[in-house]
């Protein structure tokens, strides 16, 4: 009995001594943690006690949007409509871009470039995946840009309206939708590469037979899903004046006929909220 | 001796020639597509001679912001600071309000069907309305600052993020979750044993994933004066300082590639 | 100890599947009894209904003398006294082997401690000493999932033990084991009952180990006991009743 007393005392001690340390180091990283949340909450203002007193402010804001002016939803119509068509070119011109970028973007399908006499250097300073780090800079460079800032940008080029807006969405989605895609492209499996690769079949049927019927699935969901988000991002391009329901709000806003705002905010949530459910039985039938 | 590219293509020719007896059924259904994609690029203003037209004018507008104005960067580089605060408490606040609410709406934790509902609907109205519109509603009830963006973010992302934590905890597996609850231990030990330790990878994963996200959102908030570093592109784009904005834009894709490569890091490290 | 009264149990879903009919049985303290029993037999769904992971339909379940019921705090002390072990060990796998002992201590306390994932010197000692009964007290530090399967169940048995119960369920513990070490997880088991006087149910389907570990065997087929007494008494023809036993005739039973 002892020898087993002795065994749970040793457990014991050993526990305490590991306990102490983990203790240590979570003390550490918790103050850390808290010492950066304090010093960005001075940084950035954020104090509870502001909050609680713009609360008359939110209350005031609140109670004059109610109630909604619903009457002001004849004249959404246009607005919602058209932002479903921004999000839907935009996300189709995503679809289309990403389509060749993507396939740039990824390891295995990219061009190489290839100099015959001086292969190994080349390769050895990665210079023969120039294509394909080029690719996914500039696709980081779209993903980066919000695409609000590419429909002010827009708007500013070529003037007000939803041309700019769909321009917009469709960059960013791009950035998006390549990048992943492009990764979604280098995880397929290798087995079914080779396999076509053995029969001697050139790059080019490799890439159509092999590679991408294994990524297709994944860039449809995908792109569900960006439209999903484009929808989203569409209900405010409109506050640079990019169309859509976003303008509606601003200038509502800036009216101060708050019921109508708020009709505004009840369209965009509506709207927002049927789009998601479409979406996810969409995908859900795909998968 | 079958051979596999042959056979692939084979397979290729036989579905569509399978798909032959649907081709009425398919034309109108593409032609459907068609009207309604012409009818939506009328709306939008989208026709090859508006791209003609606003491409070049695009080219030209890109063209004048060369070479950047870099003495520029001395302004905004702050702002551009400010942006990444703004991120992080907006993501701090999101899973202090996402949660929570994520719990209430998890199917395998609330059995209580009306509180569930009630959880869901609020992370559905928090995620519908975007931060912007959140920043305006904040912009007005404290003021001009990042301040409000930061809750506005947090809003936003709470409905994101609290639906994420839901989904993910409602995946897990069960058993666990019955051998705690069969040692006699209680609804929340429950939910600290058998579920969080379960779940908490994929949390710090969207919780990272979704701090990448919320910078590149916080660099816009600055445009209805919730702070960060959108002001400071309003600004120049509206008085047409083409080579300031350009140092602008180029400081916000330093900002968002560090970020990425550092955010990476860290969620290639946890498992 | 344990008696069960008319136990039924009844899962309503698209179709009616009745898992338990009438069931009784009396359980004496410190017994080691093996329910056998084919795939479909209900046995899982009896042992689920002693500690009410599934709440039966009809009939009632005495522990100690008292029933078992739904009331939170009543249930919370009952499952306190009743350790599980389940098939698929159901170890949380990314807590430390230790801490997967410990949770067993939860029902000894409120929530507050358990927010820091804080738990006593005695808990602590009793959970290695737990460990250390089933020879598992050199891994107590690493993580549940870097461990074999017979290593795994082996902790969760500790875990039950760690509740102090009078009462151990095992579902099928050994039938994700080789048979080596299921032979021992099953001596372990027969230890605990045997040492510290705590009523084991095992629900097995192999008949080699119900007749080589149990004292007593309980026949399960369709949801009703078909035969209950020493193992020795388990004959061929028996045997024949409890796995091929022809459904026309459970019906004409009822
Ligand atoms: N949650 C449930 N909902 C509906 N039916 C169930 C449920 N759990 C079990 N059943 C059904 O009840 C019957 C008895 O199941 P039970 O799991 O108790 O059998 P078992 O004897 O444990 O079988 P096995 O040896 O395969 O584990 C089966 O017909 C099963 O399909
Ligand atoms: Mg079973």
């Amino acid at each position: 009995m002892t020898a087993i007393d002795g065994a749970v005392a040793a457990a014991l001690q050993l526990e305490s001594v590991r306990r102490r340390r983990r203790l240590v180091k979570a003390l550490g990283w918790t103050s850390l943690a808290l010492a950066v949340l304090w010093f960005t909450a001075n940084e950035i203002g954020l104090n509870p006690i502001a909050l609680a007193k713009g609360r008359v402010h939110m209350w005031d804001f609140l109670t004059r949007m109610f109630p909604p002016d619903l009457s002001y939803i004849q004249f959404l119509g246009r607005a919602t409509v058209e932002t479903v068509q921004i999000a839907v070119w935009g996300t189709l011109l995503a679809v289309v871009f990403s389509i060749p970028l993507s396939l740039l973007a990824a390891r295995n399908t990219t061009p190489l470039i290839r100099i015959p006499w001086f292969n190994e250097h080349w390769e050895r300073l990665g210079l023969h995946l120039l294509v394909f780090h080029t690719t996914r800079m500039f696709l980081n460079c779209l993903r980066g840009i919000n695409e609000l800032i590419f429909a002010l940008i827009f708007v500013s080029a070529v003037g007000l309206g939803p041309f700019a807006g769909v321009l917009a969405i469709a960059l960013h989605a791009t950035g998006m939708l390549a990048k992943f895609c492009g990764e979604e492209i280098e995880g397929v499996d290798r087995g079914q590469v080779e396999a076509m690769q053995a029969t001697g079949a050139s790059k080019m049927q490799v890439i159509l037979f092999a590679v991408i019927p294994q990524a297709i699935p994944a860039f449809i969901s995908y792109s569900i899903f960006r439209f999903d988000v484009s929808i989203r991002s569409a209900t405010v391009l409109g506050l640079v004046g990019a169309g859509g329901l976003g303008f509606s709000l601003i200038k509502t806003l800036k009216l101060f006929r708050y019921p109508e705002t708020a009709t505004c905010i009840l369209v965009i949530f509506l709207l927002v909220w049927a789009t998601d459910w479409v979406c996810s039985k969409w995908r859900a039938k795909i998968i | 001796m079958a051979d596999p590219v042959q056979a692939a293509q084979e397979d290729v020719l036989a579905a569509l020639i399978a798909r032959k007896k649907w081709r009425f059924h398919h034309i109108a259904f593409m032609a459907v597509g068609i009207a309604f994609l012409a009818w939506a690029a009328d709306g939008v203003d989208l026709s090859p001679k508006e791209l003609a037209d606003g491409i070049p004018k695009i080219a030209k507008y890109f063209a004048l912001m060369i070479p950047p104005k870099w003495v520029f960067a001395d302004t905004v580089w702050q702002p551009a600071i400010e942006t990444v605060y703004i991120a992080i408490w907006g993501n701090v606040l999101a899973t202090l309000i996402g949660l929570p609410l994520g719990v209430l709406a998890a199917r395998n934790i609330t059995r209580l069907a009306p509180l569930r509902f009630f959880a869901k609907g609020t992370l559905n109205l928090l995620r519908s309305i975007s931060e912007l519109i959140w920043a305006i509603f904040f912009v007005a009830a404290v003021g001009l600052g990042p301040f409000p963006g930061a809750v506005a973010l947090g809003m936003n992302y709470a409905g994101i993020l609290g639906r994420l934590y839901a989904e993910a905890m409602e995946n897990i597996d069960p058993g666990p979750v019955e051998a705690i609850q069969a040692t006699g231990a209680g609804r929340i030990q429950v939910i600290l044993f058998a579920i969080f330790p379960q779940v908490l990878p994929q949390f710090v994963t969207y919780m990272l994933y979704w701090f990448e996200v919320g910078v590149r959102s916080a660099t816009v908030l600055g445009m209805v004066g919730a702070g960060g570093i959108g002001f400071e592109l309003v600004t120049t784009i509206r008085l047409f300082e083409f080579r300031e904005t350009a140092v602008v834009l180029l400081i916000i894709l330093a900002m968002v590639t560090i970020i990425d490569l550092a955010s990476s890091m860290i969620r290639s490290r946890i498992y | 100890m344990i008696t069960l009264e008319n136990v039924s149990k009844t899962y309503e879903g698209v179709s009616k599947i009745v898992a338990l009919r009438n069931v009784s049985i009396e359980v004496k303290e410190g017994e080691f009894l093996v329910i056998l029993g084919p795939s479909g037999a209900g046995k899982s769904t009896l042992m689920r209904c002693i500690n009410r992971l599934v709440v039966p339909t009809g009939g009632r379940i005495l522990l100690d003398g008292r029933e078992v019921t739904s009331r939170r705090r009543e249930l919370r002390a009952a499952r306190r006294d009743i350790g599980m072990v389940f098939q698929q060990f159901n170890l949380v796998k990314r807590l430390s082997v230790l801490m997967n002992v410990l949770s067993g201590r939860l029902a000894y306390h409120t929530f507050w401690p358990s927010l820091l994932y804080r738990f006593d010197q005695d808990d602590k000692r009793i959970a290695i000493e737990c460990l250390t009964r089933v020879n598992m007290e050199h891994k107590a530090f690493q993580r549940a999932d870097t461990l074999s399967g017979g290593e795994q169940q082996r902790v969760a048995i500790a875990r039950a033990l760690a509740q102090e119960p009078k009462v151990i369920l095992a579902d099928e513990p050994v039938a994700s084991l080789d048979p080596k070490i299921a032979r021992q997880v099953l001596t372990y088991l027969k230890q605990i009952a045997g040492e510290l006087g705590i009523t084991v149910l095992c629900n097995l389907h192999q008949v080699e180990y119900a007749r080589e570990y149990a004292e007593r065997v309980v026949g399960l087929s369709q949801g009703t006991v078909v035969f209950d007494g020493p193992s020795g008494k388990l004959t061929d023809d028996i045997l024949q009743q409890i796995y091929y036993r022809d459904p026309e005739t459970a019906d004409d039973r009822d």
